[in-house]
């Protein structure tokens, strides 16, 4: 009895040392690529850093307001810091999931896959988002400036709606780029949108027939007889 | 180029003289401007060999028709004898940006390809020219060794506001010399010059529209060619200007300043004082017709921009500017003023912030419009009494204020 006793107990330690044998190679291949990885981050972040410092990143986020928006939400790092950390992190969380692949758990694996192609959908959307505020803040700006030289007393709201809807735009390509309940952000959109255009020309057609024709009216007489205006100076 | 054009050009071979009018739909003025280069011409040039070339941005209206038209059937109407050489007239289109530049970078390839001794060119829009203008553009370079001529012209007191708030008295703080003209549109120059001109790449920016004027003049300043300037009298244009939209012109002529002192700021830097040039025509009293303003609307256009730009303008501005600008923005339409450290103070943080690129340089310079308007209906309330005299010496008070606070964009500048 004690003979299979001592069979059962040998027999158990050897599939198990057989198993950490195995199972060891894995956790250093692991260890080793979590290492490097980390490595690789920090020099990446190095070079990072000095490369938007010699394209002066930060004062370019200075003038399209990207380092207001970082200071409006509390965050103290510098455009150059935080993107920096951003692909450090990126870096590392690809060595971890990386590490764990290779430990070769059967659970992990799947989940592993759809990362992997789930990873460009995120940065192309993250792309969109960010370029898309970049469009809505360069052209609110323009919006203003020329609404203001135009003498309109609304010009702040045209430059907020030509902002806002330039953000919600790319925020909705951002999220339908993710697959992200497609067809109901499209809806939403749609309807937001023509929801807004129908109730300005309502707004304008209805409310405001007066001021439209005015405005028409105006519009007309500049086209018509622009060398009758109050204005004969020679700016140059 | 056209290959009829440069054809042309082959055939006549060499010239003295050219002259260069650009235009676009000028119908109404562009005979009288050919007449009066042809009767000056013929009158002050009679023996040398000249050319006119009309670089006509493609108009609709006849203008190309009418140049080729024009003829001075009996010089003896206008007290001159028939010139011995024939007056070769040549009307050619232009290509590339439609502007002002593109024009003249035709007229300077044509000056080359004749190897043109003196050259001068003259808006086609021009009613008060004169067969004298022509020999006050051209004689300083054809017999007198200077490289540029610049037009004095007697101007109604509310004319040419940009010349007198900002370009004149930046130039002149920069680079030193009094030319009083810098963007009057007629000028006259040596072969050399033409040849200089064209080596530059800057046909695709804003020198091939309204910044062509004082690309010119600074350009023969900074480089070292002798530069005079003619009294011309008085420059009345016709009414309509097809491109006389401020917002273009302003943006075009202020961000060639602009580059330009990037182009050139080891030269600016060194300059320390102002000296005159000198000036050829016998200058005269004229009267002039009187201008319309509507000072009100620019003082809405001012404190619209206060209310909705100041966001923008704090990026180019330090606090006590943009408190200054507060304070006006509250005066009454009786009170409004500008000062002119003030005036002076903003143009010099504009050029540093397009030379940082704090913001972008096209929505910076656009926004410098209702400032620049500010500066306008502030001069026009302030001088609206005021004689051609007491109007210039303000003018000259201003460009002293530049010259003394330039050395504070020099440090800054960096």
């Amino acid at each position: 009895m004690s003979e299979i006793w001592k069979a059962a107990i040998v027999d158990s330690f050897n599939r198990f040392l057989g198993k950490v044998l195995v199972f060891l190679p894995n956790l250093l291949a692991m260890v080793t690529i979590l290492l490097v990885g980390v490595l690789i981050a920090w020099v990446v972040k190095r070079i990072l850093i000095r490369f938007f410092k010699a394209i002066q990143f930060d004062n370019i986020s200075e003038r399209w307001g990207l380092a207001r928006i970082l200071s409006h939400r509390g965050i103290s790092y510098s455009p150059t810091s935080l993107l920096a950390r951003f692909f450090y992190w990126i870096i590392i969380l690809i060595a971890l999931i990386l590490g764990i692949n290779a430990l070769e758990v059967a659970a992990t694996q799947t989940l592993i896959t759809q990362f992997f192609n789930f990873l460009p959908h995120l940065f192309a959307a993250i792309g969109i988002l960010v370029i898309g505020y970049l469009i809505g803040v360069f052209l609110g700006q323009a919006a203003l400036i020329a609404a203001v030289n135009a003498q309109m007393e609304s010009a702040r709201v045209l430059s907020l709606a030509v902002r806002w809807f330039i953000t919600i735009l790319s925020l909705t390509m951002g999220l339908y780029h993710l697959g992200i309940a497609e067809k109901v952000i499209v809806a939403t959109f749609s309807i937001t949108f023509g929801g807004i255009v129908l109730a300005l020309a309502i707004a304008f057609g209805w409310g405001g027939r007066e001021l439209a024709k005015e405005f028409l009216e105006r519009f007309s007489r500049r086209g018509k007889g622009r060398e009758e205006g109050p204005d004969k100076i020679s700016h140059i | 180029m056209e290959n009829t054009f440069r054809d042309q050009l082959k055939q006549i071979g060499e010239t003295d003289l050219l002259i260069g009018i650009p235009s676009y739909n000028n119908v109404r003025t562009i005979g009288h401007v050919v007449r009066a280069v042809m009767g000056g011409l013929a009158k002050y040039f009679p023996k040398a060999r000249a050319v006119i070339i009309n670089s006509d941005g493609g108009s609709t209206d006849g203008t190309q028709e009418e140049v080729r038209r024009v003829q001075i059937e009996d010089y003896r109407t206008i007290l001159t004898s028939h010139p011995v050489h024939p007056i070769h007239k040549i009307v050619t289109p232009y290509h590339g940006i439609p502007g002002k530049g593109s024009a003249f970078r035709v007229i300077f390839e044509a000056a080359c390809i004749l190897n043109a001794k003196a050259c001068a060119v003259v808006d086609s829009d021009l009613r008060s020219i004169t067969p004298e203008w022509v020999e006050l553009l051209l004689r300083p370079i054809y017999e007198e060794g200077f490289d540029y001529v610049s037009p004095l012209y007697a101007r109604h007191k509310f004319d040419g506001t940009i010349t007198n708030s900002i370009v004149y008295p930046l130039t002149r703080a920069l680079y030193g010399k009094r030319v009083r003209q810098p963007i009057g549109g007629d000028f006259g120059f040596c072969g050399k010059l033409a040849e200089f001109y064209l080596t530059k790449e800057v046909w695709e920016t804003d020198v091939a529209r309204f910044g062509i004027d004082i690309w010119m003049t600074t350009l023969a300043i900074a480089e070292g060619y002798k530069v005079c300037q003619s009294y011309l009298g008085a420059k009345i244009h016709d009414a309509k200007d097809p491109g006389s939209d401020l917002g273009p012109m302003f943006t075009q002529v202020v961000s060639s300043v602009f580059k330009l002192m990037e182009e050139y700021q080891d030269f600016w830097k060194e300059v320390r004082t102002t000296q005159p040039v000198p000036t050829f025509g016998f200058q005269y009293e004229v009267g002039l017709e009187p201008i319309s303003v509507n000072v009100e609307r620019m003082i809405r256009h001012f404190q619209l921009g206060v209310k909705d730009l100041m966001e923008i303008w704090r990026k180019a501005l330090s606090l006590d500017t943009t408190r200054g600008l507060e304070w006006m923005a509250r005066l009454s339409d009786e009170e409004f003023i500008f000062p002119q450290k003030l005036w002076v103070q903003i143009v010099y943080d504009f050029a540093i912030a397009y030379h940082h690129r704090t913001i972008h340089r096209e929505h910076l310079i656009k926004s410098m419009i209702p400032l620049y308007l500010g500066k306008v209906a502030s001069f026009v309330r302030e001088s609206i009494e005021s004689s051609a005299s007491e109007v210039e010496k303000e003018i000259e008070s201003l460009c002293q204020v530049f010259e003394e606070m330039k050395s504070s964009l020099i440090e800054r500048w960096s």
